[in-house]
Protein backbone atom coordinates (compact mmCIF):
# COMPACT_ATOMS: atom_id res chain seq x y z
CA UNK A 1 0.00 0.00 0.00
CA UNK A 2 0.88 3.18 -0.95
CA UNK A 3 -0.16 4.97 1.94
CA UNK A 4 2.94 2.78 4.09
CA UNK A 5 5.76 4.57 2.11
CA UNK A 6 6.50 7.07 4.66
CA UNK A 7 6.72 4.57 7.24
CA UNK A 8 8.93 2.05 4.81
CA UNK A 9 11.35 4.93 4.01
CA UNK A 10 12.06 5.45 7.26
CA UNK A 11 12.79 2.47 8.12
CA UNK A 12 15.00 2.50 5.71
CA UNK A 13 16.83 5.03 7.64
CA UNK A 14 16.46 4.23 10.84
CA UNK A 15 16.97 0.40 10.87
CA UNK A 16 14.94 -0.80 13.48
CA UNK A 17 11.95 1.34 12.96
CA UNK A 18 9.67 -1.34 12.24
CA UNK A 19 9.00 -2.12 15.34
CA UNK A 20 7.86 1.08 16.18
CA UNK A 21 4.87 1.38 13.35
CA UNK A 22 3.41 -1.93 14.02
CA UNK A 23 1.67 0.10 16.50
CA UNK A 24 0.86 2.89 14.32
CA UNK A 25 -0.07 0.48 11.67
CA UNK A 26 -2.69 -0.94 13.71
CA UNK A 27 -3.87 2.08 15.17
CA UNK A 28 -4.52 3.40 11.92
CA UNK A 29 -6.56 0.72 10.21
CA UNK A 30 -8.95 1.10 13.77
CA UNK A 31 -9.52 4.81 12.97
CA UNK A 32 -9.07 5.75 9.53
CA UNK A 33 -13.05 5.18 9.34
CA UNK A 34 -13.17 8.51 11.13
CA UNK A 35 -13.31 10.50 8.29
CA UNK A 36 -13.99 14.21 9.91
CA UNK A 37 -13.47 15.79 6.51
CA UNK A 38 -14.47 19.44 7.06
CA UNK A 39 -11.93 22.00 6.08
CA UNK A 40 -9.73 20.04 3.51
CA UNK A 41 -13.19 18.36 2.33
CA UNK A 42 -12.09 20.15 -1.06
CA UNK A 43 -8.64 19.04 -0.96
CA UNK A 44 -9.70 16.12 -0.16
CA UNK A 45 -11.28 15.76 -3.57
CA UNK A 46 -8.94 16.97 -5.47
CA UNK A 47 -6.37 15.06 -3.81
CA UNK A 48 -8.94 11.47 -5.23
CA UNK A 49 -8.75 13.03 -9.02
CA UNK A 50 -4.82 13.15 -8.07
CA UNK A 51 -4.44 10.40 -6.73
CA UNK A 52 -5.61 7.70 -9.52
CA UNK A 53 -2.71 9.88 -11.45
CA UNK A 54 0.01 9.40 -9.22
CA UNK A 55 0.61 9.06 -5.73
CA UNK A 56 3.29 11.28 -5.44
CA UNK A 57 1.20 13.88 -4.02
CA UNK A 58 -0.50 11.47 -1.09
CA UNK A 59 3.09 10.61 0.03
CA UNK A 60 4.15 13.89 0.25
CA UNK A 61 1.29 15.32 2.50
CA UNK A 62 1.40 11.79 4.35
CA UNK A 63 5.23 13.01 4.98
CA UNK A 64 4.02 16.66 5.74
CA UNK A 65 1.91 15.15 8.03
CA UNK A 66 4.07 13.07 10.36
CA UNK A 67 6.27 16.10 10.81
CA UNK A 68 2.84 18.30 11.91
CA UNK A 69 2.14 15.02 14.32
CA UNK A 70 5.47 15.86 15.78
CA UNK A 71 5.34 19.52 15.97
CA UNK A 72 1.92 19.72 17.08
CA UNK A 73 2.17 17.10 19.76
CA UNK A 74 5.24 18.73 21.04
CA UNK A 75 3.51 21.83 21.74
CA UNK A 76 0.44 20.43 23.16
CA UNK A 77 2.37 18.57 25.44
CA UNK A 78 4.62 22.14 25.87
CA UNK A 79 1.81 24.27 27.05
CA UNK A 80 0.34 20.87 29.37
CA UNK A 81 3.83 21.34 31.11
CA UNK A 82 4.68 23.38 33.68
CA UNK A 83 7.11 25.29 31.85
CA UNK A 84 7.33 28.63 32.72
CA UNK A 85 6.67 30.55 29.30
CA UNK A 86 6.44 33.79 31.07
CA UNK A 87 5.72 36.71 28.33
CA UNK A 88 6.17 34.11 25.58
CA UNK A 89 3.12 32.07 26.55
CA UNK A 90 0.31 33.65 24.21
CA UNK A 91 3.47 33.62 21.07
CA UNK A 92 4.08 29.37 21.91
CA UNK A 93 0.14 28.53 22.24
CA UNK A 94 -0.54 30.81 18.78
CA UNK A 95 2.12 28.35 16.94
CA UNK A 96 0.65 25.36 18.95
CA UNK A 97 -2.58 26.12 17.62
CA UNK A 98 -1.44 26.46 13.95
CA UNK A 99 0.39 23.16 14.28
CA UNK A 100 -2.70 21.35 15.35
CA UNK A 101 -4.55 23.21 12.83
CA UNK A 102 -2.07 21.87 10.06
CA UNK A 103 -2.26 18.41 11.31
CA UNK A 104 -6.09 18.37 10.87
CA UNK A 105 -6.05 20.51 7.44
CA UNK A 106 -3.11 17.44 6.33
CA UNK A 107 -5.39 14.60 8.01
CA UNK A 108 -8.83 15.75 6.44
CA UNK A 109 -7.39 16.49 3.23
CA UNK A 110 -6.00 12.94 2.86
CA UNK A 111 -8.73 11.12 4.00
CA UNK A 112 -8.26 7.53 4.53
CA UNK A 113 -5.03 7.86 3.20
CA UNK A 114 -3.37 9.74 6.00
CA UNK A 115 -1.23 7.90 8.23
CA UNK A 116 -1.76 7.44 11.79
CA UNK A 117 0.31 9.51 14.19
CA UNK A 118 3.77 7.77 15.47
CA UNK A 119 4.45 7.89 18.94
CA UNK A 120 7.45 10.19 19.96
CA UNK A 121 10.04 10.53 22.10
CA UNK A 122 11.00 14.29 22.42
CA UNK A 123 13.97 13.46 24.16
CA UNK A 124 15.25 12.03 21.36
CA UNK A 125 16.91 9.15 22.71
CA UNK A 126 18.31 10.89 25.60
CA UNK A 127 19.88 13.94 23.48
CA UNK A 128 17.59 16.76 25.09
CA UNK A 129 16.94 14.94 28.23
CA UNK A 130 14.33 17.70 29.90
CA UNK A 131 12.45 19.68 27.05
CA UNK A 132 9.05 19.99 29.44
CA UNK A 133 11.04 21.12 32.19
CA UNK A 134 13.71 23.26 31.03
CA UNK A 135 12.17 26.40 28.70
CA UNK A 136 15.96 26.39 27.20
CA UNK A 137 15.63 22.82 25.59
CA UNK A 138 12.13 23.10 25.25
CA UNK A 139 13.21 25.96 22.54
CA UNK A 140 16.26 24.80 21.10
CA UNK A 141 14.10 21.74 20.10
CA UNK A 142 11.16 24.77 18.88
CA UNK A 143 14.08 25.67 16.90
CA UNK A 144 14.83 22.63 15.13
CA UNK A 145 11.17 21.32 14.49
CA UNK A 146 10.18 24.82 12.76
CA UNK A 147 13.34 25.04 10.27
CA UNK A 148 13.39 21.50 9.73
CA UNK A 149 9.96 21.84 8.64
CA UNK A 150 10.64 25.23 6.26
CA UNK A 151 13.04 22.82 4.41
CA UNK A 152 11.03 20.19 4.29
CA UNK A 153 8.15 21.60 2.69
CA UNK A 154 10.27 23.70 0.07
CA UNK A 155 11.99 20.51 -0.73
CA UNK A 156 8.64 18.90 -1.75
CA UNK A 157 7.24 22.01 -3.05
CA UNK A 158 8.27 21.00 -6.91
CA UNK A 159 6.66 17.69 -6.33
CA UNK A 160 3.57 19.38 -6.21
CA UNK A 161 3.57 20.97 -9.00
CA UNK A 162 0.81 18.67 -10.77
CA UNK A 163 -1.68 20.10 -8.41
CA UNK A 164 -1.53 23.51 -8.24
CA UNK A 165 -4.26 23.70 -5.46
CA UNK A 166 -2.17 21.49 -3.37
CA UNK A 167 1.05 23.22 -3.84
CA UNK A 168 -0.14 26.26 -2.70
CA UNK A 169 -1.89 25.06 0.43
CA UNK A 170 1.44 23.53 0.98
CA UNK A 171 3.09 27.10 0.20
CA UNK A 172 0.96 28.60 2.95
CA UNK A 173 1.30 25.95 5.29
CA UNK A 174 5.36 26.36 4.48
CA UNK A 175 5.81 30.17 5.24
CA UNK A 176 3.84 29.66 8.15
CA UNK A 177 6.52 27.55 9.56
CA UNK A 178 8.69 29.97 8.51
CA UNK A 179 7.40 32.73 10.93
CA UNK A 180 7.36 30.23 13.86
CA UNK A 181 10.83 29.70 12.79
CA UNK A 182 11.64 33.33 12.47
CA UNK A 183 9.57 33.89 16.18
CA UNK A 184 11.40 31.36 18.10
CA UNK A 185 14.70 32.61 16.84
CA UNK A 186 13.89 35.62 18.02
CA UNK A 187 12.65 34.78 21.77
CA UNK A 188 16.42 32.21 21.43
CA UNK A 189 18.39 35.90 20.67
CA UNK A 190 19.14 34.20 17.79
CA UNK A 191 19.76 35.73 14.08
CA UNK A 192 15.89 35.04 12.75
CA UNK A 193 17.59 33.72 9.40
CA UNK A 194 19.38 29.95 9.16
CA UNK A 195 22.65 29.63 8.72
CA UNK A 196 25.30 26.73 8.70
CA UNK A 197 27.35 29.17 11.17
CA UNK A 198 25.29 29.31 14.15
CA UNK A 199 23.32 26.55 14.62
CA UNK A 200 21.91 27.37 18.53
CA UNK A 201 22.73 23.62 19.59
CA UNK A 202 20.22 21.91 17.35
CA UNK A 203 21.68 19.03 14.92
CA UNK A 204 23.80 20.11 12.08
CA UNK A 205 22.09 18.55 9.97
CA UNK A 206 19.46 20.23 10.06
CA UNK A 207 21.23 23.84 8.75
CA UNK A 208 23.51 21.18 5.88
CA UNK A 209 23.72 23.27 2.52
CA UNK A 210 21.96 25.96 4.13
CA UNK A 211 24.83 28.34 3.22
CA UNK A 212 24.55 27.61 -0.39
CA UNK A 213 24.34 30.93 -2.94
CA UNK A 214 24.02 29.43 -5.83
CA UNK A 215 20.55 29.16 -7.31
CA UNK A 216 20.77 29.57 -10.74
CA UNK A 217 24.48 28.90 -12.20
CA UNK A 218 25.94 31.50 -13.76
CA UNK A 219 23.97 33.95 -11.20
CA UNK A 220 27.09 34.89 -8.83
CA UNK A 221 24.72 36.62 -5.97
CA UNK A 222 27.52 37.50 -4.01
CA UNK A 223 29.50 39.07 -6.12
CA UNK A 224 26.05 41.03 -7.89
CA UNK A 225 25.15 42.26 -4.39
CA UNK A 226 28.44 43.00 -3.07
CA UNK A 227 29.34 46.28 -5.10
CA UNK A 228 25.95 48.08 -3.65
CA UNK A 229 25.82 46.74 0.31
CA UNK A 230 25.32 49.86 1.74
CA UNK A 231 28.85 49.95 3.40
CA UNK A 232 31.83 49.37 1.67
CA UNK A 233 34.88 48.32 3.06
CA UNK A 234 37.30 45.83 3.04
CA UNK A 235 34.92 43.36 5.29
CA UNK A 236 32.33 43.99 2.02
CA UNK A 237 32.95 40.60 0.44
CA UNK A 238 32.18 38.67 3.60
CA UNK A 239 29.22 40.98 4.33
CA UNK A 240 27.90 39.87 1.28
CA UNK A 241 28.57 36.62 1.40
CA UNK A 242 26.65 36.03 4.85
CA UNK A 243 23.65 38.27 3.56
CA UNK A 244 23.64 35.91 0.60
CA UNK A 245 24.08 33.22 2.50
CA UNK A 246 20.73 34.38 4.71
CA UNK A 247 18.80 36.13 2.36
CA UNK A 248 17.70 32.42 0.71
CA UNK A 249 16.49 29.51 2.51
CA UNK A 250 17.49 25.63 0.98
CA UNK A 251 15.33 22.64 0.65
CA UNK A 252 16.02 19.00 2.46
CA UNK A 253 15.51 16.34 0.90
CA UNK A 254 12.79 14.26 2.49
CA UNK A 255 15.57 11.31 3.40
CA UNK A 256 17.46 14.33 5.05
CA UNK A 257 14.22 15.12 6.73
CA UNK A 258 13.56 12.10 8.25
CA UNK A 259 17.06 11.33 9.47
CA UNK A 260 16.55 14.42 11.44
CA UNK A 261 13.28 13.45 12.70
CA UNK A 262 13.95 9.74 13.28
CA UNK A 263 15.86 9.97 16.89
CA UNK A 264 11.86 11.72 17.60
CA UNK A 265 9.72 8.72 16.77
CA UNK A 266 9.76 6.04 19.20
CA UNK B 1 -12.21 44.18 -1.68
CA UNK B 2 -9.04 41.95 -1.71
CA UNK B 3 -6.89 45.12 -1.19
CA UNK B 4 -8.87 46.02 1.99
CA UNK B 5 -8.29 42.89 3.29
CA UNK B 6 -4.36 44.14 2.93
CA UNK B 7 -5.52 47.09 4.41
CA UNK B 8 -7.16 46.09 7.09
CA UNK B 9 -4.05 44.63 8.47
CA UNK B 10 -2.42 48.01 8.48
CA UNK B 11 -5.59 49.58 10.13
CA UNK B 12 -4.75 47.26 13.41
CA UNK B 13 -1.75 48.23 14.01
CA UNK B 14 -0.66 50.44 17.34
CA UNK B 15 -0.45 53.92 17.49
CA UNK B 16 1.73 54.62 20.13
CA UNK B 17 5.24 53.85 19.86
CA UNK B 18 6.77 52.32 22.56
CA UNK B 19 9.87 50.27 23.12
CA UNK B 20 9.84 46.27 22.27
CA UNK B 21 10.81 43.66 24.64
CA UNK B 22 11.85 41.87 21.69
CA UNK B 23 14.72 44.59 21.14
CA UNK B 24 16.77 43.29 24.01
CA UNK B 25 16.85 40.07 22.58
CA UNK B 26 17.52 41.36 18.88
CA UNK B 27 19.87 43.42 20.22
CA UNK B 28 22.22 39.94 21.48
CA UNK B 29 21.95 38.56 18.38
CA UNK B 30 24.73 38.74 15.77
CA UNK B 31 25.08 40.82 12.86
CA UNK B 32 27.68 41.66 9.81
CA UNK B 33 30.93 39.90 9.89
CA UNK B 34 31.66 36.23 9.32
CA UNK B 35 34.62 33.95 8.43
CA UNK B 36 33.21 33.22 4.46
CA UNK B 37 32.88 29.59 4.25
CA UNK B 38 34.24 27.73 1.15
CA UNK B 39 31.75 24.67 0.80
CA UNK B 40 28.77 27.25 -0.48
CA UNK B 41 31.37 27.77 -3.23
CA UNK B 42 31.51 23.60 -3.39
CA UNK B 43 27.80 22.81 -4.22
CA UNK B 44 27.02 22.54 -7.54
CA UNK B 45 23.48 21.85 -7.47
CA UNK B 46 22.02 24.56 -9.79
CA UNK B 47 21.43 24.31 -13.49
CA UNK B 48 20.80 27.25 -15.52
CA UNK B 49 17.03 28.39 -15.95
CA UNK B 50 15.21 28.10 -19.23
CA UNK B 51 12.89 30.91 -19.71
CA UNK B 52 11.82 30.28 -23.14
CA UNK B 53 9.37 29.98 -24.56
CA UNK B 54 6.27 31.35 -21.87
CA UNK B 55 3.20 33.02 -22.26
CA UNK B 56 0.26 32.19 -24.50
CA UNK B 57 0.24 32.28 -28.34
CA UNK B 58 -0.66 36.01 -28.66
CA UNK B 59 1.30 37.59 -25.96
CA UNK B 60 4.80 38.79 -25.63
CA UNK B 61 7.06 37.21 -23.05
CA UNK B 62 9.21 39.89 -21.70
CA UNK B 63 8.36 43.23 -19.90
CA UNK B 64 8.33 46.27 -22.07
CA UNK B 65 7.05 49.79 -21.95
CA UNK B 66 4.02 50.44 -23.06
CA UNK B 67 2.56 53.32 -25.67
CA UNK B 68 0.73 55.29 -22.44
CA UNK B 69 4.34 54.46 -20.52
CA UNK B 70 3.33 52.28 -18.40
CA UNK B 71 5.69 48.96 -17.73
CA UNK B 72 4.50 45.73 -18.80
CA UNK B 73 5.44 43.27 -16.36
CA UNK B 74 5.24 40.60 -19.28
CA UNK B 75 3.55 37.37 -19.77
CA UNK B 76 3.86 33.71 -18.40
CA UNK B 77 7.33 32.73 -15.89
CA UNK B 78 8.98 35.79 -17.14
CA UNK B 79 6.01 37.79 -16.19
CA UNK B 80 5.69 36.36 -13.06
CA UNK B 81 9.48 37.03 -11.97
CA UNK B 82 8.73 40.79 -13.21
CA UNK B 83 6.13 40.83 -10.76
CA UNK B 84 8.48 39.10 -7.95
CA UNK B 85 11.70 41.63 -9.03
CA UNK B 86 8.96 44.90 -9.06
CA UNK B 87 7.96 43.23 -5.41
CA UNK B 88 11.80 42.95 -4.53
CA UNK B 89 12.95 46.56 -5.94
CA UNK B 90 9.97 48.34 -3.75
CA UNK B 91 11.19 46.48 -0.86
CA UNK B 92 15.01 47.33 -1.05
CA UNK B 93 13.64 50.92 -2.32
CA UNK B 94 12.05 51.40 1.15
CA UNK B 95 14.90 49.80 3.30
CA UNK B 96 17.25 51.83 1.78
CA UNK B 97 15.24 54.96 2.41
CA UNK B 98 13.97 53.81 5.72
CA UNK B 99 17.67 53.29 7.32
CA UNK B 100 18.30 56.75 6.25
CA UNK B 101 15.42 58.54 7.34
CA UNK B 102 13.76 56.88 10.36
CA UNK B 103 13.81 59.23 12.98
CA UNK B 104 15.01 58.07 16.49
CA UNK B 105 16.30 54.54 15.51
CA UNK B 106 18.01 52.52 18.36
CA UNK B 107 21.46 51.34 16.94
CA UNK B 108 19.50 47.88 17.03
CA UNK B 109 16.50 48.83 14.85
CA UNK B 110 18.81 50.52 12.51
CA UNK B 111 20.68 46.97 12.20
CA UNK B 112 17.53 45.59 12.05
CA UNK B 113 16.46 47.47 9.24
CA UNK B 114 19.80 47.49 7.19
CA UNK B 115 19.87 44.19 7.46
CA UNK B 116 16.75 43.00 5.97
CA UNK B 117 17.59 45.48 2.92
CA UNK B 118 20.83 43.67 2.37
CA UNK B 119 18.26 40.67 2.08
CA UNK B 120 16.31 42.52 -0.22
CA UNK B 121 19.06 43.53 -2.84
CA UNK B 122 20.31 40.56 -2.99
CA UNK B 123 16.98 39.53 -4.30
CA UNK B 124 16.26 42.21 -6.61
CA UNK B 125 20.01 41.56 -7.87
CA UNK B 126 18.98 37.93 -8.54
CA UNK B 127 16.11 38.74 -10.20
CA UNK B 128 17.32 41.13 -12.45
CA UNK B 129 20.25 38.53 -13.09
CA UNK B 130 18.06 35.78 -14.09
CA UNK B 131 15.78 38.10 -16.37
CA UNK B 132 18.76 39.35 -18.31
CA UNK B 133 17.11 40.99 -21.40
CA UNK B 134 13.56 40.39 -20.22
CA UNK B 135 13.82 42.85 -16.86
CA UNK B 136 11.51 45.44 -16.10
CA UNK B 137 13.35 48.64 -15.62
CA UNK B 138 14.65 50.20 -12.30
CA UNK B 139 11.28 51.41 -10.79
CA UNK B 140 11.19 54.97 -9.18
CA UNK B 141 9.56 55.04 -6.11
CA UNK B 142 7.28 57.69 -4.07
CA UNK B 143 7.16 56.74 0.22
CA UNK B 144 5.95 59.97 1.40
CA UNK B 145 2.65 58.19 2.88
CA UNK B 146 5.75 56.66 5.05
CA UNK B 147 5.90 58.88 8.92
CA UNK B 148 9.51 58.06 8.91
CA UNK B 149 9.60 60.33 12.11
CA UNK B 150 7.52 57.12 13.58
CA UNK B 151 9.69 54.42 14.08
CA UNK B 152 6.60 52.05 14.63
CA UNK B 153 4.87 53.66 11.11
CA UNK B 154 8.30 52.29 9.76
CA UNK B 155 7.98 49.01 10.97
CA UNK B 156 4.61 48.82 10.32
CA UNK B 157 4.76 49.47 6.81
CA UNK B 158 7.63 46.90 6.84
CA UNK B 159 5.48 44.07 8.13
CA UNK B 160 2.97 44.80 5.73
CA UNK B 161 5.49 44.59 2.51
CA UNK B 162 6.87 41.41 4.17
CA UNK B 163 3.38 39.84 4.72
CA UNK B 164 2.21 41.02 1.58
CA UNK B 165 5.28 39.51 0.27
CA UNK B 166 4.72 36.21 1.86
CA UNK B 167 0.80 36.41 0.50
CA UNK B 168 2.35 37.45 -3.41
CA UNK B 169 4.69 34.18 -4.13
CA UNK B 170 2.29 32.11 -2.19
CA UNK B 171 -0.27 33.20 -4.68
CA UNK B 172 2.30 33.17 -7.95
CA UNK B 173 3.08 29.64 -7.55
CA UNK B 174 0.19 28.27 -9.06
CA UNK B 175 0.98 30.35 -12.13
CA UNK B 176 4.78 28.94 -12.20
CA UNK B 177 5.42 26.70 -14.91
CA UNK B 178 9.10 25.70 -14.72
CA UNK B 179 9.84 23.71 -11.63
CA UNK B 180 12.86 25.35 -10.93
CA UNK B 181 11.62 28.56 -10.16
CA UNK B 182 8.93 26.91 -7.93
CA UNK B 183 11.41 26.15 -5.80
CA UNK B 184 13.48 29.33 -5.95
CA UNK B 185 10.29 31.15 -5.24
CA UNK B 186 10.09 28.66 -2.35
CA UNK B 187 13.65 29.46 -0.89
CA UNK B 188 12.73 33.18 -1.25
CA UNK B 189 9.36 33.46 0.40
CA UNK B 190 10.32 31.78 3.73
CA UNK B 191 13.10 34.41 4.34
CA UNK B 192 10.25 37.02 3.65
CA UNK B 193 8.40 35.23 6.34
CA UNK B 194 11.24 35.81 9.03
CA UNK B 195 11.18 39.08 7.87
CA UNK B 196 7.68 39.75 8.69
CA UNK B 197 8.38 37.77 11.95
CA UNK B 198 11.42 40.19 12.84
CA UNK B 199 9.46 43.50 12.22
CA UNK B 200 6.27 42.53 13.48
CA UNK B 201 7.96 42.02 16.77
CA UNK B 202 9.59 45.42 16.30
CA UNK B 203 6.05 46.90 15.34
CA UNK B 204 3.86 45.38 17.73
CA UNK B 205 5.52 45.12 20.98
CA UNK B 206 3.08 44.39 23.47
CA UNK B 207 3.46 42.36 26.65
CA UNK B 208 1.94 38.75 25.80
CA UNK B 209 1.27 39.85 22.62
CA UNK B 210 1.23 36.92 19.91
CA UNK B 211 3.37 39.49 17.99
CA UNK B 212 3.14 39.33 14.28
CA UNK B 213 0.87 36.41 14.85
CA UNK B 214 -2.07 39.12 15.74
CA UNK B 215 -2.47 40.28 12.62
CA UNK B 216 -4.62 37.45 10.95
CA UNK B 217 -2.00 35.94 8.66
CA UNK B 218 -3.17 32.48 8.93
CA UNK B 219 -6.57 31.27 8.56
CA UNK B 220 -8.56 28.91 10.72
CA UNK B 221 -6.63 26.33 8.37
CA UNK B 222 -3.38 27.42 9.94
CA UNK B 223 -2.46 28.61 6.18
CA UNK B 224 -0.93 31.52 5.38
CA UNK B 225 -2.29 34.54 3.27
CA UNK B 226 -2.51 33.79 -0.46
CA UNK B 227 -2.51 37.11 -2.86
CA UNK B 228 -3.18 37.34 -6.59
CA UNK B 229 -0.99 39.65 -8.73
CA UNK B 230 -4.40 42.01 -9.33
CA UNK B 231 -4.46 42.28 -5.37
CA UNK B 232 -0.88 43.05 -4.59
CA UNK B 233 -0.26 45.79 -7.83
CA UNK B 234 -2.24 48.36 -6.44
CA UNK B 235 -0.72 47.78 -3.17
CA UNK B 236 2.87 47.90 -4.85
CA UNK B 237 1.31 50.71 -6.89
CA UNK B 238 1.02 53.47 -4.08
CA UNK B 239 4.70 53.22 -3.68
CA UNK B 240 5.59 52.98 -7.04
CA UNK B 241 5.86 56.01 -9.61
CA UNK B 242 5.50 54.82 -12.93
CA UNK B 243 2.50 52.81 -13.92
CA UNK B 244 2.58 48.69 -13.74
CA UNK B 245 0.63 46.93 -15.44
CA UNK B 246 0.35 42.93 -14.68
CA UNK B 247 -2.85 42.81 -17.54
CA UNK B 248 -0.20 39.72 -19.42
CA UNK B 249 0.54 37.79 -16.29
CA UNK B 250 -1.17 34.27 -16.08
CA UNK B 251 -4.11 33.96 -14.60
CA UNK B 252 -4.78 30.39 -14.86
CA UNK B 253 -2.92 27.53 -13.38
CA UNK B 254 0.35 26.52 -15.14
Amino acid sequence: MNIFNILSDIEKIDGDAAEKFNYSRRKMLKTTSVAAATSGLFFAGVLNKAYGQSNTITDVLNFALVLEYLEAEFYMKGMNSSLNFGADRGLINEIAKHEAQHVAFLKSALGASAVAKPEFDFTAKGAFPNPYTNYPVFLTLAQAFEDTGVRAYKGQAPNLASNRDILEAALRIHSVEARHAGEIRIIRSMSAYASEMNTGGVPAAIYARENNTTHVAGVDIVALSQPKLLFQNNASQMRAMKFAQDSFDEPLTKEEVLAIAGPFIK
Amino acid sequence: MEKSTISETKAKGPTVPSIPSAERRLFLRHLGIFAASTTSFLMACSKSLDLSPTGGSMAHSGARVNADGSIDLGAGDIGILNYAYALEQLETAFYTVAQEKTAGLTFNELQILQEIREHELVHREFFRAVLGANAIPDLDFDFSTVNFNDRNNVFQVANILESTGVGAYNGAARYIKNADIIGIAGKIVSVEARHASVTGHMYLPLPGSTYSFGFGTTDSNGLDIVYKPSEVLPVAQGFIKQKLSGANLPTTNA
